[in-house]
């Protein structure tokens, strides 16, 4: 069938069995690799984006309930391309990524988690977010998540 | 083995050095294949101590750099990065000698055609240990190399000649490396200079962050799975699920007809589809009709029982004293066992096969290229000459990339397909058709003399192989697996009486490294029983362990450390009755590493609340990265400490996805401290010391909580088994 969407800024449209995990839309058919494969039953995270707003994990996401709507991918996380956005910002500052695969699917979820949490405690943060890291970036990702809720309530950006 | 000096490794004497190295490996095979047991005791303890070479010989600046046209140096590194920051350790060494900014430095992936070659894999945390100085030699020699050029060119002796932030002056000359490169036709390599001296150093040892952190930020980072070429197809692959299963028969047909399927491949062990998606191709998978021959009911019993001391062939590693037991002080018996457990990796193995008439390019999530290559060439048709792999990013190694994983596969059907085709394990694949760590043994037996201290320790230990499936012939010669699975069996302690005696048991699935390798299982019996012992003498587990560190310089780096973490760690200050504590303590390879963990029990869960490390590692690096490493490898122990296991019914592992194999996640995230110890011995690894003494600080914490001692891992498991049987 053929789908249309909006990946980040781009309306594109492609021709898909419908069933197909959105995730190999993103990446296979869109090019756009940042969004990763860890385990393809919705556990891991890796897979993370925003659609219509929403945190999904594409990996299970079937290609046509995408149609016609807007999907945001790591790529398109930040609005302009001289600036990261402030969960980037934060995790580029605390220095967290190691092999860095988890990485796009953490920041998809802390990026949704902020907009529900103004002033997060470790504990909000621990208690909300399943995604998994192996490297074990864990301490790191809680400080990060906590700068960039500064950031945000200092300068009031998105 | 310790190098506490700096030898220079004299010109480009490549020829010398690689007939060197042979010789030796022969030399070692003969002996022991002629030796008796002494001297496979012997050289298993050169072995499992012995610092690994990082099997790079070519150190000619022309085939590790090359200077951009923007006054850029572009790095070709031998070892691959995937996550421990060699990119970022490597970018330091280097411009710490080139003089140029650290941020101009671009560090990429050698591939098998092109960039230095490394004959080793990347890992046993020994890449920053053993290039430590090849790197800052090369380097040097580079900039020794542009400044003759320069002088050349400029006809002034090169004794005038300055070199700072990537530009050459002499007088009134100036010119960029990139304009010296430029200009010069004919190249003439320098001598090797003397490397500048620790006390100048302006970049090693200070902060820096990673040279790959924004690309991984901003999701632009290539990894093996983000490979995309023109024309790509993609595989999927059906595999026995059965231990060592073979295709009894398989109906296509279906396969064959479902949309999108260009090609269908019957392997001996499995059956591979390539198809226009991944989507396609997985859904053709689904549709084979397959039945597999293989050996039925293999369980995690037998493996437990495979793995048992006094099963299989035995390799003394220590014999020091007379540790046969004396009847008059009370003998202690500790026995203890860890499980088999996956490496987990976020990425699952991916290579990405273009085969075109005899040529094979192999883009590839491997620790391993030179492996890699040598497998392909022996299992396919293809000259090893004709193929180039090409090594990305991994999203995680741990030890799972050193393997062959599914590079076959994707080139047998990329020849029959005839284009690229890109083949992704399934996480399901991943777990069932890996590498696991090998489940271990361990019996230990000690005695206690009048005053309190150890007279009599004896460690007995069995295990799988680990190190031994890339050289087989190894393991008939051998018997068991003491470079790797003996890795940490020695009793370090200063102990009269102490023998250490491994045993290599078979398995009937692939076992392999571990992160940690041996060091992380011994180190969880070891460190365990000290306490016990310490329990039975009536001395603080800290002053006991220190009580037996001797005179040797390791065992006084290890006295030092311990009282570091004791004092820093706050060991001696107040706690309430609700949180346990525990220390333990490993010596890896020259690195010392030290756990002291707090733990409290939750509604009857184990929850480690703080772990504050300590690490002497020789000269440092970068900080940033070794703290990285030790956080990481401290949640890497956690998880598979309390958690992991994987189980076997039937021939078949019973864990296929995150599911059924629980990981730490956000939620096990203790409050990590790190101390770091700086020295100025050569550096040791890193990576994999830190993550084996945290598993006996937590069973020691949990014992000093509640009196409980946990012998097995996952601690939760045993944990549990203990309530169970206190109920009954
Ligand atoms: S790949 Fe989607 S949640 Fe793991
Ligand atoms: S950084 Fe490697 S899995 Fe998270």
């Amino acid at each position: 069938m053929k789908i249309a969407l909006k990946i980040n800024t781009e309306a594109s449209t492609f021709e898909a069995d419908p069933d197909m995990p959105l995730l190999w839309l993103i990446r296979d058919e869109a090019k756009l690799k940042g969004t990763k494969f860890g385990c393809g039953k919705g556990i891991c995270g890796a897979c993370s984006v925003h659609i219509d707003g929403e945190l999904v994990r594409s990996c299970l996401y079937p290609a046509h309930m995408a149609h016609e709507k807007a999907v945001t991918t790591i790529e398109g996380l930040s609005k302009g391309q001289d600036r990261l956005h402030f969960v980037q910002q934060a995790w580029l500052e605390v220095q967290v990524p190691q092999c860095g695969y988890c990485q796009p699917g953490f920041m998809m979820a802390a990026a949704d988690f902020l907009k529900r949490h103004k002033n997060p405690t470790e504990e909000d943060i621990q208690n909300s977010i399943s995604n998994i890291c192996r490297c074990g970036t864990y301490p790191r990702i809680i400080k990060a998540i906590l700068l960039a809720a500064q950031t945000k309530n200092h300068e009031s950006i998105d | 083995m310790k190098v506490s000096t700096e030898k220079p490794k004299k010109g480009f004497s490549r020829r010398k050095f690689l007939a060197r190295s042979g010789a030796t490996i022969l030399g070692s095979v003969a002996l022991l294949y002629f030796g008796r047991s002494r001297v496979r005791g012997a050289l298993s303890n050169l072995a499992a101590g012995m610092k690994f070479d990082s099997g790079v010989t070519d150190f000619d600046p022309t085939v590790w750099f090359e200077v951009n046209a923007d006054n850029t140096i572009t790095l070709k590194s031998p070892k691959v990065e995937m996550g421990q920051g060699i990119f970022t350790g490597f970018a330091i060494l280097a411009a710490e000698e080139l003089d140029v900014d650290f941020a101009g430095i671009k560090v990429v992936h050698a591939s098998t055609l092109s960039g230095p070659q490394s004959t080793a894999s990347t890992g046993m945390s020994n890449s920053t240990a053993s290039l430590y100085t090849g790197i800052r030699e090369v380097a040097a020699t580079l900039r020794e190399t542009l400044k003759l050029a320069a002088s050349k060119l400029w006809g002034v002796p090169i004794t005038t000649l300055q070199t700072a932030d990537g530009v050459i002056t002499s007088g009134s000359h100036r010119a960029t490396y990139a304009e010296i490169a430029q200009q010069t036709k004919k190249w003439k390599l320098a001598q090797t200079p003397a490397l500048r001296p620790a006390s100048t150093f302006k970049l090693i040892g200070k902060e820096h962050k990673r040279v790959d952190a924004e690309e991984k930020v901003l999701g632009k980072a290539v990894y093996g799975i983000d490979t995309d070429i023109p024309g790509m197809l993609y595989g999927s692959v059906l595999y026995c699920p059965y231990f060592g299963g073979e295709v009894k028969t398989a109906d296509t047909s279906r396969a064959s007809d479902s949309p999108g399927v260009l090609k269908i491949v019957q392997d001996k062990q499995w059956i591979g589809v390539v198809a226009r998606t991944r989507y396609a191709a997985e859904q053709a998978v689904s549709k084979i009709e397959v039945s597999w021959a293989f050996e039925p009911n293999y369980s995690t019993r037998d493996a437990i029982e495979a793995i048992t001391v006094g099963n299989g062939v035995a390799v003394v590693m220590q014999d020091e004293g007379d540790a046969t037991v004396d009847s008059k002080s009370e003998r202690m018996i500790g026995e203890y066992r860890t499980p088999l457990g996956y490496h987990a990796s976020m990425e699952p193995s991916v290579m990405i096969a273009d085969v075109s008439g005899e040529t094979v390019t192999l883009y590839a999530s491997t620790q391993n290229s030179a492996f890699m290559r040598e497998t392909i060439a022996a299992e396919t048709d293809f000259k090893e000459e004709n193929i180039e792999i090409i090594p990305r990013f991994i999203g995680g190694g741990f030890g799972r990339r050193g393997y062959k994983h599914n590079g076959i596969e994707a080139v047998k059907l990329s020849k029959a397909a005839g284009k690229p085709v890109h083949l992704l394990y399934t996480r399901q694949q991943e777990f069932q058709n890996g590498h696991v760590r090998p489940n271990t043994h361990h019996i230990i037996h000690g005695q206690l003399d009048t005053n309190g201290k150890v007279s009599v320790l004896q460690h007995e230990f069995a295990t799988g192989s680990m190190a031994f499936l890339a050289v087989p012939i190894a393991k008939t010669i051998i018997g068991a697996d003491f470079p790797a699975a003996g890795h940490g069996a020695r009793i370090p302690y200063t102990i009269p009486n102490k023998t250490t005696k491994i045993w290599g048991g078979d398995l009937p699935f692939q076992t392999g490294l571990w992160r940690g390798v041996g060091m992380f299982a011994n180190t969880f019996a070891m460190e365990s029983f000290m306490d016990e012992m310490a329990e039975r003498a009536g001395v603080d587990p800290l002053k006991f362990r220190i009580e037996h560190c001797g005179n040797t310089e390791l065992l006084q780096r290890r006295k030092k450390l311990l009282l570091k973490l004791g004092e820093e760690g706050g060991w001696n200050t107040p706690k309430t009755d609700s949180l346990g504590r525990g220390i333990a303590v490993c010596e890896d390879r020259g690195t010392i590493s030290a756990a002291l963990v707090e733990v409290q029990i939750i509604d009857k869960k184990i929850k480690v609340t703080r772990v504050v490390q300590a690490i002497d590692a020789g000269i440092i690096v970068n900080p940033n990265g070794v703290r990285q490493q030790v956080e990481g490898a401290t949640i890497m122990a956690i998880s598979a400490a309390i958690y992991e296991e994987a189980t076997i019914e039937n021939s078949q592992f019973v864990q296929t996805n995150f599911v059924d194999y629980q990981v730490a996640t956000l939620r096990d995230t203790p409050q990590i401290e790190v101390i770091i110890q700086g020295s100025l011995e050569l550096p040791s690894g890193v990576g994999e010391p830190p993550i084996s003494p945290v598993a006996p600080a937590i069973a020691n914490a949990i014992y000093n909580l509640s009196g409980i001692r946990l012998r097995s891992l996952p601690l939760q498991a045993a944990l549990e088994a203990h309530y169970r049987d206190s109920e009954k």
